[in-house]
């Protein structure tokens, strides 16, 4: 049986990445009383997963765990984990409703000290989602080092409830009784900041990614470089072999009509460059080669950190990929069409990497009642007014921020957040007028 | 609804059957784990070594192994003579935790 209980705050935030961070926290130090909902085990989104960023390589992690951990500490900030808007209904002028489900975690997170007592003493391994597959967890697990709260959660679906996790919880903090929770909660405006989902690339099949093994995505890269990685070192997942030669498929379902999706990523060129430069660092004796169609360094000091990987040996070739084939040993040859010398070739690497694009998470379209949120033509919350204001969407009080509007990178995430906040104070002041 | 702290998952199990998945994959683990553990009691293993022994594909392989690391079961040891394999072994000197 679920309970039902009726919240008030001036904005509800949906989605805890760095985007709805960014404008919890602008709107929460100004005095607003703001709730974040987030569908995930910890705030951060995508980016807490990243080893480091562009241009400057600064570690990720150092960048979002102190952000997170002030939003998380904000006594003007209230966070629900597990929990999606289901309805949002505009009632008027500063008043929404929204309904907002909360799955359990199955641990008090309040009494939870992250002794990871529970994750040792637990019999069951499952596939890790935070290490894109490359590696098995708990059924009882902290979701991953660095998260906000670091604190444990029972993955119910795949848990054998031998209670092995409750015997040995020092604060009795497991608790298997918890059931799904409804709230009705009553804000003054929303701001959107659902983030992206990553291209499938198995909608190529001719990459042949779930099939060889040596085929990989960018993601699952990203985790290998990070300090928090799932291997001891760089390895193939087909069998663990070191690689001394690895290629980038840039463009992987992006500016690709056939896959539906004809935008740029707008980030796949830049983080693949940023990769090289990883690898270069961690495997000096590799060879690092991207396949491009053009490189779009558009962004401060992004050039410059294209001819830095360029003079650091990574080797760029405009070539459009064909397909790739896997030899016994593992191997993958690429057939691609080199579009300087216009002749088709054919080369072989250890790894292939697959630069996947950005594509738009519009689910939350669906939640709006009466008034529908209007969608561009990919699929991303439309902004109506993009260069007077770019965070107003087309319901009046309705804000977005970050990747929901298109493909960014994560500076221009945070001015986005940053314009969300500006547009969502003006309009919360307008109220008390 | 008074239930007995500490006792939930109990009290779960009762509502809630475990699904028969679930104990599969769970057989599954403790037995490719025994398996790989007493390969690795023989000696140092790479991925291929392992794979080939046991008849276990070198993609799973690595996949458990690398969970066995990261349980604290097993560690990862010298790369081989062409700096191409990791050899592993069961960490603490074979004082098996399970």
């Amino acid at each position: 049986m679920s309970e039902k209980k009726i919240l008030e705050y001036d904005v509800l935030v949906v989605g805890g990445g760095i985007s709805g961070g960014e404008a919890a926290l602008n709107l929460a130090n100004l005095n607003y009383k703001v709730l974040v909902v987030e569908k995930d085990l910890s705030l951060g989104g995508k980016m807490i997963a990243l080893s480091k960023v562009f241009p400057t390589l600064d570690c990720a992690a150092c960048i979002t765990t102190p952000k997170v951990s002030e939003i998380s500490r904000h006594p003007n900030i209230t966070i629900m984990f597990s929990a999606e808007a289901k309805k949002i209904d505009k009632l008027g002028d500063h008043n929404f409703e929204a309904h907002v489900h909360q799955k359990p975690r199955f641990v008090n997170i309040d009494d939870c000290t992250a002794c990871q007592l529970c994750e040792q003493a637990c019999p069951v391994s499952v596939i890790d989602e935070y290490q894109q597959g490359l590696v098995g967890r708990k059924a009882a697990f902290i979701p991953f080092s660095i998260a906000s709260p670091r604190a444990a959660a029972i993955d119910i679906i795949n848990c054998t409830l031998c209670g092995a996790c409750e015997r040995v919880c020092p604060t009795g903090c497991i608790d298997f009784t918890q059931t799904d929770k409804d709230y009705t909660v009553k804000a003054k405006a929303v701001v959107l900041a659902t983030g992206f989902n990553l291209f499938d690339p198995v909608k190529i099949p001719r990459y042949g990614y779930g099939k060889y093994k040596n085929v990989i995505t960018s993601m699952q890269m990203e985790r290998q470089l990070a300090p928090t990685r799932p291997f001891n070192a760089i390895l193939r997942p087909g069998d663990g072999k070191m690689p001394d030669n690895i290629a980038y498929v840039l463009c992987t379902g992006s500016r690709d009509k056939s896959v539906g999706n004809p935008i740029c990523s707008q980030v796949c060129c830049m983080y693949s460059i940023k990769q090289g430069q990883l690898l270069m660092g961690s495997l000096p004796m590799a060879d690092v080669t991207i396949y491009y169609l053009h490189i779009r360094a558009f962004g401060k000091g992004f050039n410059e950190f294209y001819e830095q990987a360029r003079d650091m040996g990574v080797e760029f070739i405009k070539g459009k990929i064909g397909d790739i084939k896997e030899k016994e040993n593992g191997n993958l040859i690429l057939r691609y069409e080199d579009v300087e010398e216009g002749k088709v070739k054919e080369a072989e690497h250890d790894m292939v990497v697959l630069s996947v694009g950005v594509m738009s998470n519009s689910e939350i379209s669906d939640s709006f009642q009466g008034e529908s949120l209007r969608l561009d033509d990919y699929g991303f919350i439309n902004q109506d007014d993009i260069l007077a204001s770019p965070a107003e969407t087309n319901i009046d009080g309705v804000f977005v921020a970050g990747t929901a509007t298109g493909p960014m990178d994560i500076p221009d995430s945070i001015l986005s957040a940053g314009a969300a906040s500006a547009e969502t104070t003006s309009y919360l002041r307008r109220a008390s007028l | 609804m008074d239930v007995e702290k500490g006792k939930t998952a109990k009290y779960r199990k009762e509502k809630n059957p475990v699904a028969k998945e679930v104990m599969e994959n769970l057989k599954y683990f403790t037995k490719t784990k025994k398996i790989l553990m007493d390969a690795l009691k023989e000696g140092d293993k790479t991925v291929p070594q392992l794979s080939e022994a046991l008849s276990i594909p070198a993609d799973e392989v690595l996949y458990q192994l690398m969970s066995l690391i990261k349980f604290g079961f097993a560690e990862t040891g010298d790369i081989d003579d062409m700096d191409e394999y990791f050899y592993y072994k069961i960490k603490d000197n074979g004082k098996d935790k399970s």
